[in-house]
């Protein structure tokens, strides 16, 4: 696939350590602007967040950096598993997870009728190789391909403090054991980049503190970068490393969290409004 | 020249069966969300209530056709009140499927009540009339005329009426019509009510080439829901002038290439089309939030 | 409320449910001895083999609604392709039993496979739509191809004959259509609780959830529908084979709802609900219902019921009879412990 100038220099500026490099990012519904002009950039093994008042765009940029919405302008640079850098605007959404970008949702989405096993199983569907045949005669390679990630999901459930319920439908669990089953979903396929769409939403501050232990866990045993959006500032600046702050879709700051609360802009737009 | 307009003449009056079934689709769609599978069914059914008065009144059919619609109305607001009323809260899907039940039924009742054999339904009116070298028949002008009467009338009441409104408002959004004050449950029961009684005028226009039988608006339900795939399912509009179309091309295919095949042809010409614009020739695109 | 634990779904020992299918095959195979001992009606084994014929196709089906989340309405036509096609190879021209079961499931897969290639692309929908009319137009084949396929008047075929000298009876063919009933059960469970059983849970679950896991829906939803034809064009095969005779008009819309409702009635998403939705749909009417004094003879009596029937599962049970059985059970144990 032949790249074009702008792509190619921004592959040549990205450095060594940076994983996901966003440039210029911006999409328009019916004349509206969600996004403006956005770049910023994450490195690897960072925590990155995105904060922002409601619907300054956040999990727009989201759906655009995940191709689930296809940006108007702008590159989405990122170095994949395989160490190459490539731009994922233009790809289907179904191939981003392959690169080792995963994400959650800010509706949760898991499958009602599914167990909590099945369901983080999906997580790694793309480790799958047996053919049709072989499943549906269940020959030894479909076999042995299922137990093993059973066990990986069965392990990943201990990991999260999810193994005793297993076994149990996903439907009727509470808000706060959803919110783990999805993230530990996103931890099947070894991935480089998780995208968190407000994981401690619904978390009381027991579960909060104990959130934030999970998710540098995660960072340090996978070796992946984490880029959250969340409204819950306590802990945004305790766990990210740096912030980007956005507001109607344009960037207003990007640096460490102790930068980003004593910018004037971001606490005009943001911080200023005391709702804590 | 002649064969054509005689072609567009039958198109017109084709289309105007069609457009009818077509419009109560949509109707019912638009304002409770479910694709009415049993509509020609219901319009059968009552085609044959209609015939039965005739048959033992020997009142003229014009009369009996606004007897048959009255009959409509009545079974439409009571398959309103007991099936539909209570399942707002079911899926698209089931609800489709709730359909299909109530075309059991009234395919169950219809021999039942009315006996196996087919009945003849008689044109409105007979005689016909040449204009340059084409004939049409009194019934045909008869029948494009009243189908477009009826569809202008409704169409305009759409626009002005308080009904009109509240309908367009349903069908735009439920849930903030209801908190708007409008009375959701009783603009879908007029809808289904509506629709039956335009089924089976479409199906009395239709009967007299017909007769009137248990499959008798298969042909034309097909349509009417393609129809409305062709027009779109966004607009009030869009079927019916699909409708129509698909009445001409019917016509024209019928007679310029094949006339056993002139059905399948169709159906896949419109699918073809709707490739090319997936949400129908006047559909606009919506765009899915995640 | 909220206190009473869910129960996981039967995902137990994976062995049990395909013995219990395999037992019930037993079961079923014990019929034809019923009959030569009198017990049984000699026509009641043409009502049971239609109706496990019936759920074989139903378990295509419920591949695709239950499990992927479309409709098709194209039943009718590719199962009546099916019959068509194997009375041609066997009767006309004297192909193998085995060959012209094998061309006679893949011919229909082909043009489901195109089908669904153009249709997929599109919302769910126009899938119902153009199998709906793919169906109407191969209803017209079969009536205007005439010289294959006898128009109207209908084209018959003769029991299999194995291997080229095992020639079937009556109650052989039963026994075969047992047998392939129980391998499809089995192949639909095991399908179903693999990693592509997932996949298509996953997709009718959250499209968003499936394409950020990898899912390619296009993929999958085409393998589901394709699975859903060749069931169908399977069961087309064993019931020429059995019943001997196909017409056109069997092949309507009216039949492809049919074969909804078994899978709405029985319980969608379930292989047990398959089999009961089916006896419901398609037994209870010659079963029961035309035995019964009054009613039975009413012409267009079973059609209401069935209607009836839909309406009053899809409004009290949306996920089908196969879960009054659990909810009967469970009630019977909360009244037992209220009686403590």
């Amino acid at each position: 696939m032949a790249l074009n100038s702008n792509e190619i220099n921004g592959i040549d500026t990205m450095g060594k350590d940076t994983i996901l490099k966003i440039e210029d990012l911006s999409i328009a519904f019916g004349g509206l602007k969600a996004v403006d002009s956005l770049s910023f950039d994450i490195k690897e093994k960072e925590i990155f967040g995105l904060i922002g008042p409601n619907g300054a765009g956040k999990t727009t940029v989201f759906n655009c950096i995940t191709q689930f919405y296809k940006p108007d302008r702008g590159t989405v640079i990122f170095r994949n598993n395989k160490n190459e850098v490539e731009n994922l605007v233009g790809k289907k959404p179904h191939e981003i997870i392959k690169k080792g970008l995963v994400r959650t949702f800010q509706n949760v989405e898991l499958i009602k009728e599914l167990s909590v096993v099945d369901n983080v199983l999906v997580g790694c569907h793309i480790e799958f190789e047996a053919s049709i045949i072989s499943q549906i005669l269940k020959l030894p390679k479909a076999r042995k391909e299922e137990a093993k990630y059973r066990e990986k999901a069965e392990e990943v459930l201990k990991h999260m403090g999810l193994y005793n319920i297993k076994d149990h439908l996903v439907a009727g669990q509470p808000y706060g054991v959803l919110k783990r089953i999805e993230l530990a979903r996103t931890l099947m396929c070894e991935p480089k980049l998780i995208i968190l769409d407000e994981p401690a939403a619904g978390l009381n501050d027991t579960e909060t503190i104990a959130l934030i232990e999970m998710v540098r866990e995660i960072k340090d045993k996978f070796n992946c970068s984490i880029l959250l959006v969340e409204h819950d500032m306590r802990f945004v600046t305790d766990l990210c490393d740096r912030i980007c702050a956005i507001s109607f879709g344009k960037l207003l700051a990007i640096g460490t969290p102790q930068e980003i609360q004593a910018n004037e802009q971001v606490q005009a737009a943001y911080l200023g409004k005391g709702d804590e | 020249m002649s064969i054509l307009i005689q072609i567009l003449l039958n198109s017109l009056e084709t289309g105007g069966i069609y457009a009818l079934a077509a419009l109560g689709i949509i109707l019912i769609f638009r304002t409770s969300n479910t694709t009415n599978y049993a509509q020609g069914t219901i319009s059968m059914f009552n085609a044959f209530v209609a015939t039965f008065i005739l048959i033992n009144t020997g009142l003229p059919a014009w009369l009996v056709a606004i007897f048959g619609a009255i009959s409509a109305f009545v079974v439409g607001v009571l398959v309103d009140r007991i099936v539909i009323s209570k399942a707002i809260k079911v899926n698209p899907v089931a609800k489709q499927i709730i359909t299909l039940g109530l075309i059991m039924i009234f395919l169950g009742a219809a021999p039942m009540i009315f006996g196996t054999d087919p009945l003849q339904f008689p044109r409105f009116v007979y005689g016909s009339h040449k204009i340059a070298e084409a004939t049409i028949s009194y019934n045909a002008i008869v029948n494009i005329i009243v189908g477009i009467v009826i569809m202008l009338v409704l169409f305009y009441l759409l626009q002005k009426s308080k009904w009109g409104l509240s309908v367009r408002a349903t069908a735009s959004n439920d849930i903030v019509a209801r908190m708007m004050g409008i009375p959701t449950p009783l603009i879908t029961m007029g809808s289904w009510a509506i629709a039956a009684a335009l089924g089976t005028l479409s199906a009395l226009m239709l009967a007299p080439t017909t007769s009137v039988n248990l499959t008798m608006m298969d042909g034309v339900q097909l349509l009417a829901l393609l129809s409305c795939v062709l027009g779109g399912f966004q607009t009030f509009y869009g079927p019916v002038i699909a409708a129509y179309i698909i009445g001409m091309a019917s016509n024209l295919i019928s007679f310029y290439i094949s006339s056993i095949w002139s059905d399948s042809i169709l159906y896949l010409l419109i699918l073809a089309v709707i490739l090319f614009k997936p949400n129908g020739l006047f559909g606009k695109k919506i765009v899915k939030k995640v | 409320m909220e206190k009473r634990q869910k129960q996981p779904i039967a995902k137990m020992k994976k062995g049990n449910p395909i013995r219990n299918y395999i037992l019930f095959g037993i079961v079923l195979l014990l019929l034809p001895i019923l009959v030569e001992m009198g017990i049984v009606q000699y026509s009641h084994i043409t009502i049971f083999a239609s109706i496990l014929i019936y759920a074989i196709v139903s378990l295509g089906l419920n591949l695709l609604v239950g499990y992927s989340g479309l409709v098709s309405l194209g039943t009718a036509g590719f199962m009546g392709l099916g019959t068509y096609l194997a009375a041609y190879f066997t009767a006309d021209l004297k192909l193998p039993f085995e060959i012209s079961l094998i061309i006679s499931v893949a011919i229909p897969m082909i043009i489901g496979v195109i089908t669904g290639l153009i249709s997929l692309r599109i919302e769910g929908y126009y899938l119902a739509i153009a199998t709906l009319a793919i169906s109407e137009i191969l209803r017209k084949v079969f009536v205007e191809l005439d010289f294959v396929t006898n128009g109207f008047s209908g084209k018959s075929a003769n029991y299999p004959k194995l291997l080229g000298f095992f020639q079937l009876d009556r109650n052989l063919t039963y026994v075969l259509v047992v047998i392939f009933l129980v391998l499809i059960m089995i192949i639909t469970h095991n399908f179903v609780n693999s990693y592509t059983g997932r996949a298509l849970s996953t997709m009718r679950g959250s499209e968003a959830a499936a394409q950020a896991m990898g899912i390619n829906i296009y993929r999958y939803r085409l393998l589901a529908f394709a699975v859903a034809v060749g069931f169908a064009a399977l069961g087309g095969v064993l019931y020429m084979h059995f019943i001997k005779y196909t017409y056109p008009n069997t092949w309507t819309l009216a039949f492809s709802l049919n074969i909804l409702a078994v899978i709405i009635i029985g319980g969608v998403r379930s292989i047990p609900g398959t089999i009961v939705g089916s006896f419901i749909v398609f037994g209870v009417p010659d079963l029961i219902l035309k035995k019964l004094p009054v009613i039975g003879q009413i012409d267009g009596m079973a059609y209401i019921f069935n209607g009836v029937l839909i309406i009053v599962i899809i409004l009290f049970y949306p996920m089908g009879l196969v879960h009054l059985w659990s909810d009967v059970k469970r009630k019977l144990m909360t009244k037992k412990r209220k009686g403590e």
